[in-house]
């Protein structure tokens, strides 16, 4: 979903896919599109034969509706954030304080 | 037709957005493990890894106030999932996703269903016994690494697992 993300922690083979977070595969329900990602995944692993390729999976995700990709209330690290702001450039290099500081 | 280019931050604002750019800067050069593939796609076994923190409803639940406690990380445990899960049989534990999704159907996030039907048109060899979840979010992965996915890579070898499909939220 972020392709380089994931190939920035060695993953050998990735398939990206532009799907929305909380949907990889696909909507709920939809059984043709969700074994068709799993199908092209698949045989696109199968396929690469170097460390580290990547495959731009041909997949659109077409709708325009409004759907809330983001969970139903802000995770902890969000009000964290809010009452320790000078922790935010600690979030952003992903060097958090030491545990128990 | 040109080839499609996936837009990684298509789904993402504001600081969501920028948060995960700025991730992405950050990333080095890193050694990347190779094996190949032992047979066919048509003769192996296919297990699922998702981040998306599902347990079935009987096992121990993740444990929010780990990330409630200390929000860096999340519950850095595990939860095995057998091929025959479905979607009433479990929840969903990641607190940076829409869960709803995945509690509408399981299939969206962790295709068991759908890797049975690939079985069953003998595109693969076999659906796995077993598949895996944990939390994804985690700026502080020692434990995961030391605790979790030794477990994890014991197991898929036990059952002789020849791919392994990891699956992000």
């Amino acid at each position: 979903m972020i392709p380089e993300l994931t190939a920035s922690a060695g993953a050998p083979r990735i398939a990206a896919i532009e799907h929305p977070f909380g949907m990889t595969l696909g909507r709920p329900g939809d059984v043709a599109g969700q074994l068709a990602v799993l199908r092209a995944t698949l045989q696109a692993m199968a396929e690469m034969t170097e460390p580290g390729s990547v495959v731009h999976l041909p997949f659109e995700w077409a709708s325009t509706e409004k759907l809330r990709f983001g969970p139903p209330e802000p995770p902890p690290i969000a009000h964290y954030l809010v009452r320790h702001p000078w922790d935010l450039p600690r979030f952003l290099s992903r060097t958090p304080p030491v545990s128990g500081s | 037709m040109a080839e499609k280019k996936v837009d990684s931050y298509r789904f993402l604002h504001g600081v969501e957005k920028r948060m995960l750019q700025r991730w992405v800067s950050l990333s080095r050069e890193t050694q990347i493990p190779w094996t190949p593939l032992a047979r066919p796609l048509s003769q192996c076994t296919v297990s699922l890894v998702s981040s998306a923190g599902i347990a079935l409803k009987t096992d121990d639940p993740f444990d929010p106030e780990i990330e409630t406690q200390d929000p860096w990380f999340a519950d850095p445990s595990y939860r095995v999932l057998p091929q025959t899960v479905r979607t009433g049989d479990i929840e969903v534990c990641h607190r940076h996703i829409n869960r709803c999704f995945a509690e509408q159907d399981l299939n969206s996030v962790l295709p068991t269903e759908r890797l049975q039907e690939l079985e069953e048109l003998s595109e693969i060899g076999a659906a796995a016994s077993s598949h895996f979840s944990y939390i994804g979010y985690t700026l502080r992965p020692e434990r995961l690494l030391r605790e979790s996915v030794p477990g994890i890579v014991r197991q898929l070898r036990e059952e002789h697992i020849d791919v392994v499909v990891l699956i992000p939220v």
